[in-house]
């Protein structure tokens, strides 16, 4: 069996690629953000941007509860305001009503006699202006009752508890009792004996809060019906292949007739993978054969999308030099109403949850638990965040014991390259020298050396596995003046994937950098691509574009011999030149000599294909892993519990740089976004099962002024990627362990645990003044 | 959505205040008004927007007695003006902790402090320099200390068809000093969890405004000397001071918490207040 990066030196080799980067390219070059002008100086078109003259306008109707039997809906005044076009409730649907989803098809277009979340739309008013729309809204009279949801893991697992999913969804299902919708098990060695021979057993719990992704963007949806009786649909998604095939799929239509336009997402982080109320607007575009346009608020997102919450009970032994015996971890995920693709979240997440680590006896058992919330999505890290904040806390946990420091007891324990962390059947192994990362933050933090009094330093480190299936397709057309487009649909939502295919195309066929543009967000013109999701595009679509390049080349060679008449053997590419027996030639010169004329272009293709594998838990290994290691220093104020970042440092392990500008800004952001969830995000909840703190008023996302005096990003490259020259995803690395070494840091600061997240002002007080009494 | 009057005159601007009474709502930054407009909180019938009247109070004045605040004076002004930052530094710190910049460049602070917010972070440092405000109507003007002013959540003295034109504060006396606390969930862009600003007179008494510990901004005194140094005499001090809080529970904190670091911040405050004296003009 191979390793996935032997695998891709094998596949790269095998396609003629070189190992390292071209001297002079624009690869490996901190090459400015393609279209970041535009997103700087606001000229970027955003959907809610978009004009369509004529639209109309949707509001939704709510009911002011978490879970509710809706008993009927009055809707004759909302159509008496004027402007008022149509108000549809479920009973407009067709019978029964559309379901879609992505791991199950649960999910209604509008409510269907059950609330199952606050935020739940239950009606949807068109109307010919927003606020007659929202007028509308406000007007329907929904009369429901109110039921004993379950909005918490302990409610929802209550022996008794009212079930969230409609028993309908899976008839046959063994858990078809209960709340959980899923579980996961994962094993490996004999537990018993290694527990055994532990001497030092530390066992504890923690919880990870439910966060949100608080996309600046909020997004919406415009739907078009077309002449022709299709629909095109612009929505700033992260999948517009899949929301082309849901639309496809819950309303008949060919997937020649869905034409999904995908502006630039502003921000996405998982939230705006999958479909959510894009297949009701379509329906009320081809039900009024009107526009129909959607521009969500913040609360409305909220509403929409976040991280599942966790809980997770842990016991680990250690031997007295340090070493891991064994772990065993029951985690339950509080994944929301509707399934989207939380089992995964779930089922991914555990699979990491023994860690980076040499552990001869893992048991780990992981549940989806479905709660009348929010419908819970993936978001950065997938699951890998809240597992790690268990065992990274249970490593420094060990360490107190044996009298260790977190960096040794680290040290001691993490994987070699090669080593597997993951053992038996479905094993996974280190695609990296992760050591090296773990060094280097040691070095960049100043481990060891003395601190002032109520300061802490941690040390931690996290995996995430990357995609373990994929496919991507991509079209580069040269064309005949040596300039270049780029068709790719990734979904560029400020993690600048664009500006790879930009720098990859200007170095493989000679290309001037400016004179190379890309076309993504389009599904009529834009070919396949599965997903932007899991970090993979720089590997997927960048492999793709690479091959379209290669293609390029040959094609180039080809008509190059016929055109002159230079035997084609006598030829030779390399990137960006044509090797002819007179000398090398540009790659654009060669072209523009063989096209004559008649001038045209060339047009290559590419495509990076992983398929899965069915036995897999994961539905196939990996395509790389992403590790980073996380050192933090603080500050604690122990009479009002606020805590100062003074230096934070992040490395993660990236395979090649192929724009170190890039990799330092998802660095940066992966790792503030981690202090959210570390020091302030949680969605908290009322008895009716609403946010308390539904709005950027009271739910507290980092500013610049949360962000750590001094943070410090690095990478270790050993070009031991999968994706071109060598490369790696990199884009979740920094968040996945910044709640471990913020609160190991606390713990050393402090001489107190805190295994709750997140980390606020009045957590750490509380826990002070128990330390204290 | 309501109706938009800019009216240019003080008269004109009462006058449309007093014909929409409770439906009418002055309007000048907007930064607390459009919000509660967006979540339909609030549902006027009219704004009146005061930016465009010529003949209200000028945004600042000041002279020997004290400073005068207009109600179109933005906290961006504010904080910019060098009297107000020798004189109030306490009021300097507690605007500069309002939203962000492009909030304080139209945020108002005569509006901040008719808007009524229990967490009002200008509230607390006014509350300790003696505000008084000057409430008009046709049938008048009046004045009322702000500690009056304040009459519950969201609640003030200035009612239907009124308008406050300003807020003016007595010059602080010499070899005064203040200085304002307060603790946020985070340290950008956020509402009070508690805040505190601390005076301390000439003779060693200690005033307080307190936010977000009570249904409105809390005034308390003692007089003096408090001798800080001394836990003997500065703890009872702050007993006395503190009585007056009756902080809830809810999403941004504890009322165990609050209490707790309400006394922490108010200990701050008070020393700082009191490095702030003057020591020339104590002597004087």
């Amino acid at each position: 069996m191979t390793t996935a990066p032997e695998r891709a030196i094998a596949q790269r080799d095998a396609l003629g690629e070189p190992a390292d980067l071209y001297p002079g390219g624009q690869v490996g070059r901190p090459v400015l953000r393609y279209g970041g002008g535009d997103r700087t100086s606001g000229a970027q078109q955003f959907v809610a941007d978009l004009r369509f003259p004529g639209a109309l306008q949707v509001a939704l109707v709510t009911v002011p509860v978490g879970c509710a039997d809706v008993l009927g809906i009055d809707t004759a005044a909302a159509r008496a305001v004027p402007g008022v076009v149509d108000v549809v409730t479920a009973a407009e649907l067709p019978s029964p009503v559309p379901r879609f989803g992505v791991s199950h098809t649960d999910r209604p277009v509008l409510a269907d006699g059950r609330v199952n979340y606050h935020g739940e739309p239950v009606a949807a008013v068109v109307a010919e202006t927003l606020d007659a729309a929202q007028a509308a809204a406000r007007a329907v009279v929904v009369d429901y009752r109110e039921l004993p949801g379950v909005y918490s893991l302990d409610a929802a697992l209550a022996p008794g508890a009212h079930l969230v999913q409609d028993p309908s969804i899976r008839p046959e299902h063994a858990l078809i009792d209960t709340n959980v919708l899923e579980d996961a098990h994962y094993a490996w060695g004999d537990i018993e004996a290694e527990e055994a021979r532990a001497d030092v057993v530390v066992e504890n719990t923690y919880t990870f809060p439910m966060v949100t992704h608080f996309p600046i963007e909020p997004g919406g949806t415009v739907a078009v019906p077309t002449d022709s009786g299709g629909l095109d649909v612009y929505s700033p998604v992260q999948h517009p292949y899949l929301l082309q095939r849901t639309i496809s799929s819950v309303f008949g239509l060919p997937l020649n007739q869905v034409r999904v336009f995908a502006p630039d997402p502003g921000g996405g982080f998982g939230g705006k993978q999958n479909p959510k109320l894009e297949p009701l607007i379509a329906f009320l575009a081809l039900r009024t054969r009107r526009v129909c346009r959607i521009v969500l608020s913040l609360e409305e997102t909220f509403q929409s999308m976040r991280r599942a919450g966790c809980r997770m009970r842990a016991r680990t032994g250690f031997t007295s030099d340090g070493e891991l015996t064994f772990h065993r971890v029951e985690a339950d995920f509080q994944i929301g109403a509707y399934a989207d693709v939380a089992p995964r979240v779930m089922g991914k997440g555990s699979y990491v949850a023994a860690g980076p680590y040499r552990i001869p006896g893992v048991r780990i058992d992981a549940r989806a638990v479905m709660t009348n919330t929010t419908p819970s999505t993936a978001f950065r890290g997938f699951g890998s965040p809240q597992v790690s904040w268990a065992m990274e806390s249970q490593l420094d946990a060990g360490a107190r014991e044996l009298g260790l420091d977190g960096l040794e007891i680290r040290r001691r324990n993490l994987v070699a390259q090669g080593e597997a962390f993951v053992r038996g059947e479905s094993a996974a192994h280190a695609d990296g020298d992760w050591h090296q990362s773990l060094e280097k933050a040691a070095e960049l933090i100043g481990w060891g050396t003395p601190l002032p009094p109520n300061r802490g330093r941690g040390i931690a480190v996290g995996i995430k596995p990357g995609a373990t299936s994929g496919l991507s397709q991509s079209l580069v057309r040269l064309l005949c003046d040596g300039s270049a487009i780029v068709y790719a649909g990734t979904s560029d939502m400020g993690q600048g994937a664009r500006t790879l295919w930009q720098q990859i195309v200007a170095d493989e066929l000679g290309a001037e950098l400016d004179r190379v543009t890309v076309v993504s967000g389009d599904t009529g013109t834009v070919p396949f691509d599965l997903q932007t999701s899991a970090s993979r595009s720089t590997v997927f679509m960048g492999s793709a574009v690479l091959e379209a390049c290669h293609d390029v080349r040959r094609r180039v060679l080809e008509l190059y011999a016929e055109s002159t008449g230079v035997p084609a053997e006598q030829l030779d590419v390399r990137p960006g030149l044509l090797i002819t027996p007179d000398g090398e030639l540009s790659l654009p010169e060669a072209a523009r000599q063989a096209l004559g004329s008649l001038r045209g272009e060339f047009i290559g293709q590419g495509t990076r294909r992983l398929r899965g594998k069915g036995a897999h838990p994961l539905g196939g290994d990996a395509a790389f892993y992403e590790f980073n290691a996380t050192a933090i220093e603080v500050e604690v104020d122990r009479e009002t519990g606020e805590l100062l970042l003074t230096r934070h440092v992040t490395v993660s392990d990236v395979g090649t740089e192929l724009n170190p500008l890039q990799v330092v800004s998802q660095d940066e952001g992966a790792a503030i976004m981690g202090l959210g969830h570390s020091q302030m995000e949680q969605l908290l909840l009322d008895d009716h099962g609403r946010i308390r703190n539904l709005g950027a008023l009271d739910y507290r996302i980092p500013t610049f002024k949360d962000v750590p005096l001094e943070l410090v990003s690095e990478a270790v490259e050993n070009h031991d990627g999968p994706g071109p020259y060598g490369s790696k995803g990199i884009s979740e690395g920094a968040l996945l362990c910044t709640a471990g070494a913020l609160g190991a840091a606390v713990a050393d600061a402090t001489g107190v645990v805190i295994r709750d997240l997140p980390l606020t002002p009045e957590r750490v007080w509380t826990a002070l003044q128990g330390a204290d009494s | 959505m309501p109706k938009y009057y800019r009216p240019t005159t003080r008269a004109d601007a009462l006058a449309a205040l007093a014909e929409g009474g409770a439906g009418a709502r002055p309007l000048v930054g907007g930064t607390d008004l459009l919000v509660g407009l967006r979540h339909h909180t609030l549902e006027p019938d009219l704004l009146v927007d005061l930016k465009a009247v010529t003949d209200l109070p000028e945004p600042i004045a000041v002279d020997d007695e004290g400073m005068r605040f207009g109600a179109t004076c933005t906290l961006g002004e504010l904080v910019e003006h060098p009297v107000v930052r020798e004189w109030y530094p306490a009021l300097v710190e507690a605007a500069l902790t309002v939203g962000s910049v492009a909030i304080r460049n139209r945020a108002s602070l005569v509006a901040n402090s008719c808007n009524a917010s229990p967490a009002a972070d200008t509230a607390p440092p006014l509350l300790v320099h003696g505000a008084r405000v000057t409430i008009a109507s046709l049938d008048g003007d009046r004045t009322a200390a702000l500690d009056d002013f304040f009459l519950g959540p969201r609640r003030t003295l200035c009612g239907p068809g009124e308008l406050v034109t300003r807020i003016e504060l007595p010059r602080p006396a010499p070899g005064s000093g203040a200085a304002f606390r307060r603790l946020t969930r985070r340290r950008g862009v956020d509402l009070a969890t508690v805040s505190v600003a601390a005076g301390v007179g000439p003779d060693g008494a200690l005033v307080l405004g307190m936010g977000a510990v009570g249904p409105r901004p809390l005034r308390a005194e003692v007089p003096g000397p408090v001798d800080l140094d001394d836990e003997a005499s500065l703890a009872p001090a702050l007993d006395r001071l503190l009585a007056a809080a009756t902080p809830i529970s809810d999403v941004r904190g504890s009322r165990e918490y609050r209490l707790a670091t309400l006394r922490v911040l108010t200990t701050r405050a008070v020393r700082t207040a009191a490095s702030r004296r003057n020591p020339r003009e104590m002597a004087s």
